[in-house]
């Protein structure tokens, strides 16, 4: 038998079944959203507020749930539940599989600005506000919290649940630290280790500008040192090590 | 095609650093065109051995290798045929779509995909569960899935771990010939099994594992020593068998029954002399398989 060997044969099957769950999942809260808006405060919140403010303030306020569930229980939940038997004895590779799969996951969080964007200019016909700066935060948020993600998802299958208290410990850091630059108070050593060695994802926001110069750098280099490192695992760590042979 | 030169397996707990070896100093090697089982009671590494085979788990001693390669790189370029234990798929999954996707990683070109499942479908009387979830299915017709994803593929090798568990008499009986008919010069099958008349029937050799440790391999050539084989025989006319053929036992509650433990030419020869003065040999059966006296020799009980 001729076998079809090519690496991506299993794009499209990954690919519908994003579009089939998590896709759907964001036009629909998408459009319910701006719904919503336009029925409790009508033509206001158009005069008020343009499209990219609206976008952003809910991107602010969806972005972690999204790519959460865009990325969160794919490569935990094959390991964990013994799925990765029948999948990796044909010949594909599971770094492979879940780079695909996480990338994928990207493109379709990379969507969430596109669906909002059009659900407001169809609701308040002042533009989409959509803008390269939207994109790219969304972008930079699914690497450094989609990357966590993918890191978890090679230890547990509750890797979303893992990512989600780090993005929250993270912050509550950072907002001890700015109290305590705010009152001019040396920072806790304890503190400024943790938020040095924990993903940076203060640097990241949909209600600031993208971050530049070093930040950008840093944020870059976590979030590929994450995805890189869930790589290495998925290829040199057996599936059925930890006791789940 | 496949050898475990002093491959062993030893699980460590983080916690209380325990150690359970799961399997021990296996040497053993399967040739292309072979059919081999693995037989052993419950906890006697079988499960283990596949996983070291497939790269699931690695070795902490000696070593796997499948063609020269390291099992995960050879299961990653050529892949392989397998049937796990506990047949796991999401349970979301229609049959028909788990098969398609199964077979989408097989390797099954895009033009011949839509045939092989159907195929593989009919082969293994399923169609009927084709719009099924995974989860709707009994553990039988679950079993035939699993079976039919392991044979997608067409692969040089394929590994069935407990192959007939949850089957039925009638799918049992077809599962050996499916057996039968994935015999192919050029593939080895390895078939871990509790059914050792399975076992014997369906493999060339069988190797019996024990505490995690290769107790003996099996083979037509080396069958169960012959004293270990016991007989059933029925005969008509004499009442002085036990006589006659020293360490044949009466079988109570049936008259004429004698269960003789001993040598085939040691039996042949005083059943000879039995039948010359006018006995009538009614039945004479092994009670159990060359395979299962084996087993029980090697794992003591």
């Amino acid at each position: 038998m001729t076998r079809d060997t090519s690496p991506f044969r299993y794009l499209l099957v990954q690919a519908l079944d994003l579009a089939r769950a998590q896709l759907l999942l964001f036009v629909v809260v998408s459009a319910g959203l701006a719904g919503v808006i336009w029925k409790i405060f009508g033509d206001d919140v158009g005069r008020a507020f343009d499209a990219a403010d609206m976008v952003g303030a809910l991107l602010a306020g969806t972005l972690l749930i999204a790519i959460l569930m865009a990325a969160g229980g794919v490569a935990g939940t094959d390991i964990k539940q013994g799925y990765y038997r029948a999948l990796f004895s044909k010949p594909m590779a599971p770094w492979w599989f879940y780079l695909q799969r996480w990338l994928l996951g990207g493109l379709v969080v990379l969507t969430i600005p596109v669906w909002l964007g059009l659900a407001f200019a169809v609701a308040f016909g002042k533009g989409t506000g959509l803008s390269a700066e939207v994109f790219g935060v969304v972008a930079l948020s699914y690497l450094l919290i989609g990357g966590a993600v993918l890191l978890f998802s090679t230890l547990t299958s509750r890797d979303w649940l893992v990512a989600f208290l780090l993005y929250f410990l993270q912050a509550r850091l950072h907002d001890a630290e700015q109290i305590f630059t705010a009152m001019s108070r040396d920072v806790p050593a304890a503190v400024a280790f943790a938020l040095k060695v924990l993903p940076p994802f203060d640097l990241v926001s949909a209600r600031a500008p993208l971050p530049s110069g070093g930040d950008l750098a840093h944020v870059l280099l976590y979030g590929a040192g994450m995805v890189a490192a869930a790589l290495l695992l998925l290829r040199f760590r057996p599936l059925g090590s930890g006791g789940r042979a | 095609m496949i050898r475990f030169a002093q491959a062993g397996k030893t699980y460590r707990s983080l916690v209380r650093r325990r150690e359970i070896t799961a399997l021990a100093g296996l040497d053993l090697e399967i040739a292309r065109g072979e059919v081999v089982g693995i037989a052993g009671p419950n906890g006697a590494g079988k499960s283990t051995l596949i996983s070291l085979l497939l790269g699931f788990l690695a070795p902490s001693e000696g070593s796997v290798t499948l063609e020269g390669l390291a099992p995960r790189r050879y299961v990653e370029r050529h892949g392989v045929g397998y049937l796990t234990e506990l047949v796991n798929l999401p349970g979301q999954w229609r049959v028909q779509d788990a098969l398609h996707r199964l077979a989408i990683l097989a390797g099954v070109p895009a033009a011949a995909r839509r045939g092989r499942v159907a195929d593989t479908m009919a082969r293994l009387g399923i169609e009927e569960h084709a719009t099924k979830k995974i989860k709707q299915l009994s553990k039988g017709n679950l079993q035939r899935v699993g079976l039919g994803q392991a044979l997608l593929g067409e692969f040089d090798l394929v590994v069935l771990d407990e192959p007939t568990h949850g089957l039925d008499p009638v799918w049992t009986a077809r599962f050996r010939d499916i057996v039968v008919e994935l015999r192919r010069p050029d593939r080895a099958i390895l078939i871990a099994s509790h059914n050792l008349d399975e076992l014997e029937m369906l493999a060339d050799r069988v190797a019996i594992l024990d505490h995690g440790r290769l107790q003996r391999v099996v083979g037509h050539a080396t069958e169960a020593s012959d004293a270990s084989v016991s007989w059933r025989l029925v005969l008509e006319g004499d009442d002085d068998i036990g006589a006659a053929m020293p360490g044949a036992v009466p079988i109570a509650g049936r008259p004429g029954s004698w269960r003789v433990l001993a040598p085939r030419a040691a039996m042949s020869r005083q059943l000879a002399a039995l039948l010359q003065s006018g006995a009538v040999l009614v039945e004479c059966v092994p009670e159990q398989g060359r395979l299962a006296s084996a087993f029980r020799e090697a794992v003591r009980q």
